[in-house]
């Protein structure tokens, strides 16, 4: 992430000018609303709106589910075999004729959005991904409902924005704005929705974005609750850690984590692009074939891989499977997410991935249970951590995953192991496999949006990295022209550095000077005989492209201290940020 | 389309209302539907499980549960058929998840105590029983709470726990009503408690509620039997052997109680010739005893030393006691009566129970040793 860093000058800064697209339009409340307070409002109205829909989207899925599949879809059930394919061919129908953009998660369509379309997602897609998700994980197809209300958000905001007209800035934004309503109404988290949209989608943090995302995210939630109850995701067991040595067990889970997540979106990785690449009359089919595999899962008598599963995380949770069912789970879990996704049907990553931790978690937990019993973690404690080191792994989200967990927990004392086993599983799939799943997706899409995760990574180079040595004198603006030429004749150079009274830098050419005295102003001070313009002036550890703005302007740029602003610790020149820039190839 | 932000504000307030008030009805619609779907399920479980299909009983409730998420009874009933189909751990995580939620409950409790009577765990069982016992029942409190108070009390009596016990069914017995068959169930536990004196005080009021209470009757005579009562024992036991004369436990402690009051020299009210007589026939039939099992026993058997003894004892004693004067001396008879009661305890030990005056010729003599103990300890 670049920091929005300051630059200091030696005067006051001047107020912003007042932008006109908006502000113009208003009439009677233009003085109280300016754009930007408007803009917090509109936040709210979407964080309302995402969480109405979002609310209207689950009733949706669960309606499609008992109608279609029964209250209680069980083993040797003939609908499991039946109804996922059959309804897929709709979905695939849907999908190729009628809605072609709420193909799959949602994520990487509402970065699209912000970085490519300034912040424009069609309102169909919002009604198309409403249908085609509902129906697809009503029908049992191993996708979650997240993603495609994270994008239904973004859609109804950027909806809204552009009834608004909004400056382009604002419209580029509302996107995300829209999608942390629509992650927080699903997840009814609202900090993780928070952190995901900043850590994924927007990669930078300001008051305002911070803002209005924090506020369309509180907006949906409340809605969300009202309709739903402010009970947790998940019914969570007593969590206790009585004995450090325990974050070892947790250790373990986080290495297991990370290889799951890693063969997890291998597999994507792998599948996603070659079946894509089939004809096309073959995608109508694509959808019911990896629905009848997921049906026959169900059938067969594993029904818990079917739909987002969250029942069955809260069952695992407390314990009502044996640890090789729920390794079992994980298998088939992974396969049926992995046909899901790949065939193109629309449907979120989110619920399978914290479904295959849940499991993955319980499984590992049972193990270590048996193998060392004094381990004082319940198999929920276990199935919980897990599914943040999925979060972490898979969706390489650390932050979210570690808030994920609190929120949904409703825990503080669990926070130990979930940031041993979300650390270790983070790092360890980055090392397996450099490239994020979302970055992946991106490029196998052809576009080229900004990878977070690579950004933060991205090595900043600051004006430390090129600043030089002042080699000259430093003139003091109380010296009188004639005793600054004497002090800067036998020193080499074209300009010199000048400090003003009571502070702040200005610079003299040996030109200036020596003109000056040939005019006859060998009296006057420097203070008096030079413009009055001050030079800025920055600070080592400000990010080396700040510097560019100010280098082609003037020959020398002072680079002080923090702590004293009249102490120099060196200069920066045009000449020496290109140099700089030159070796970074080299060194990356 | 230019429109002023207080124009804009109203606007998408009103469509906000419109919409909110569109997912209400839609919402309450789903409500009613879940709420639906999981009595349908709830009550299909609950049909399971009475037909003893524990495990769909167990899918049953939980679906139930998944259209009704907060449900206490359906959480409860599932908490349940999964500790009744033996998924013990499942269960507890069940119960505890609802006793946090609401710790004075009595089903949760007595659940959660019954679990751990499984799991054989007797600590965590007592205080759970004692949580159902004075938890919060939400309707016929004490008749639950007296049934919650069985179970520990049997539970006890399991564990050998007996004079916990005791005070268990010392308290129950103080909040019985007037349902003699609480009375009766009582007493029993009285009876397996070891204390005989409350049994037949809960019998004796069982009997008040309901006169013809075979059960009561029976249950007063065995502990007026074992307190030594044995008149009254005889009382209660002819009562209830004629209205069960079937019962061959009843007709046998009548016979014994019978035999010890016909053949006890100790027994109150008799004269000196009766005590003399009671004497003699004891001897008689103590010494017939030892000889017929030393018959019965290989010559190799240890204990015919034993009896090789006891006989040369009773030989040596015979003639005083067949020539016992009518002012018989104390010390004569206790001598006769300590060789009776060697007598019947090795024979018993070698050759099988006693019956008969046998049995009630052991149960005189160990009922003098007790009270020659107690006596001694006075």
């Amino acid at each position: 992430m670049t920091p929005a860093a300051p630059l200091l000058t030696g005067e006051a800064q001047t107020p912003a000018v007042p932008r006109k697209s908006f502000v113009d339009s208003a009439l009677n409340l233009g003085a109280v609303l300016n754009e930007e307070r408007f803009f917090l409002i509109i936040s709210v109205f979407i964080g309302i709106f995402s969480g109405l829909s979002v609310v209207c989207f689950r009733l949706a899925i669960d309606w499609v589910r008992v109608g279609l599949l029964g209250a209680a879809p069980h083993a040797h059930d003939w609908r499991l075999l039946v109804v996922p394919p059959a309804v897929s061919l709709l979905i695939a129908i849907l999908v190729i004729h009628v809605f072609p953009l709420v193909r799959g998660s949602g994520v990487n369509q509402t970065k699209a959005a912000l970085y490519i379309f300034n912040g424009y997602i069609p309102f169909r897609t919002a009604v198309g991904k409403f249908i085609t998700a509902a129906l697809a994980i009503g029908c049992g197809h191993s996708l979650g409902p997240e993603d495609p209300s994270l994008q239904i958000g973004a859609s109804i905001a950027s909806a809204l924005g552009r009834r608004m007209n909004f400056s382009r800035e604002k419209l580029r934004l509302l996107a995300p704005i829209g999608a942390a309503a629509g992650l927080a109404a699903a997840f009814n988290a609202p900090i993780s929705a928070v952190l995901f949209v900043i850590e994924e989608v927007i990669g930078r943090w300001t008051a305002g974005i911070l803002g209005s995302v924090v506020l369309s995210a509180i907006s949906s939630v409340v809605i969300v609750r009202w309709f739903f109850g402010s009970e947790a995701l998940f019914r969570i067991p007593i969590v206790t850690l009585v004995h450090p040595i325990e974050l070892a067990a947790y250790a373990v889970l986080g290495l297991a984590g990370a290889l799951a997540a890693v063969v997890f979106s291998h597999a994507i990785a792998y599948l996603r692009p070659r079946v894509r690449a089939w004809p096309r009359t073959s995608q109508y089919f694509l959808p019911s074939c990896a629905g009848l595999i997921i049906g026959l899962f169900g059938y067969l008598g594993a029904p818990q891989v079917m739909g987002a599963g969250y029942q069955y995380m809260d069952e695992a949770m407390h314990g009502h499977f044996t640890w090789q069912f729920l390794a079992l789970l994980v298998l088939l879990k992974i396969v049926a997410t992995v046909l899901s996704f790949v065939s193109g049907t629309p449907g979120g990553m989110f619920a399978p991935t914290l479904f295959i931790g849940a499991m993955l978690g319980g499984s590992i937990g049972g193990l270590e249970h048996i193998l060392y019993p004094h381990l004082t973690g319940t198999i929920g404690t276990y199935a919980l951590v897990g599914m943040g080191v999925l979060f972490a792994a898979f969706l390489r989200a650390p932050m979210t995953s570690v808030f994920m967990v609190l929120e949904v927990s409703g825990s503080y004392s669990i926070i130990l192991p979930v940031i041993v086993a979300n650390t270790l599983a983070y790092v360890l799939s980055r090392t397996l496999q450099p490239t994020a799943i979302f970055d992946i997706l991106t490029r196998q899409d052809g576009l080229d949006l900004p990878s977070m995760e690579e950004q933060r990574e991205e090595h900043v180079l600051r004006v430390e990295d090129a600043m030089e040595p002042y080699a000259g004198p430093v003139l003091n603006s109380e010296m009188s022209i004639a005793e600054a030429n004497k002090r800067i004749t036998d020193v080499a150079g074209d300009v010199f550095l000048v400090q003003m009274r009571p502070s702040g830098w200005t610079s003299a050419s040996r030109d200036l000077l020596r003109r000056l005295v040939s005019e006859g102003k060998s009296d006057l001070t420097l203070a008096s005989a030079l413009p009055s313009t001050r030079l800025p002036y920055m600070h080592p550890d400000f990010p080396l492209d700040s510097a560019l703005r100010y280098v082609s302007e003037t020959p020398i740029v002072p680079v002080v201290s923090r702590a004293d602003f009249r102490t120099l610790e060196g200069v920066i020149s045009s000449q020496a940020v290109l140099n700089r820039y030159r070796v970074v190839p080299r060194e990356l | 389309m230019a429109r002023s932000p207080a124009g804009t504000i109203a606007l998408l307030t009103l469509v906000a209302i419109v919409f909110f008030a569109g997912v209400t009805r839609l919402m309450n619609r789903f409500h009613e539907q879940e709420k639906a779907l999981a009595r349908h399920m709830y009550a299909q479980g609950l049909s399971d499980q009475q037909s003893g299909s524990l495990d769909r009983a167990v899918e049953d409730f939980r679906a139930a549960l998944s259209y009704d998420h907060n449900n206490f009874d359906y959480q409860l009933s599932l908490a349940r058929a999964l500790r009744d189909s033996g998924r013990v751990d499942e269960a507890e995580a069940y119960l505890i998840t609802l006793w946090e939620q609401q710790p004075q409950d009595g089903f949760v409790n007595l659940a959660l105590a019954r679990l751990e009577v499984r799991k054989d765990s007797v600590q965590d069982a007592l205080r759970y029983y004692h949580s159902a016992i004075y938890g919060v029942w939400p309707s016929d409190s004490d008749m639950h709470r007296s049934q919650a108070q069985l179970e520990l009390i049997n539970f006890l009596l399991d564990h050998k726990a007996l004079a916990q016990a005791q005070a268990e069914l010392i308290s129950l017995s103080s909040s019985l009503t007037t349902d003699a068959a609480a009375h009766v169930r009582a007493a029993d536990l009285f009876l397996r408690a070891h204390d005989p004196a409350h049994a037949l005080a809960e019998y004796q009021a069982a009997l008040r509620h309901d006169p013809n209470l075979v059960a009561a009757a029976a249950g007063a005579g065995e502990a007026a039997f074992a307190l030594g009562r044995y008149r009254t024992a005889e009382t209660y036991l002819e009562r209830a052997a004629r209205k069960n004369p079937d019962d061959a436990h009843v007709a046998e402690l009548l016979q014994t109680a019978t035999l010890i009051r016909d053949s006890d020299p100790y027994e109150q009210g008799i004269t000196q010739r009766e005590r003399r007589s009671r004497l003699q026939s004891a001897w008689t039939h103590a010494g017939e005893r030892l000889q017929t099992c030393a018959q019965s026993q290989p010559l190799t058997n240890p204990s015919n030393a034993d009896f090789a003894a006891l006989h040369a004892r009773w030989l040596e004693l015979k003639p005083q006691i067949d020539h016992l004067p009518p002012m018989s001396e104390e010390d004569v008879s206790d001598q006769a009566m300590d060789v009776i009661a060697s007598i019947e305890q090795e024979t018993a030990k070698t050759c099988g129970s006693a019956s008969g005056s046998d049995q009630a010729l052991l149960i005189i003599s160990q009922n003098r040793m007790a009270q020659n103990t107690s006596g001694a300890d006075q």
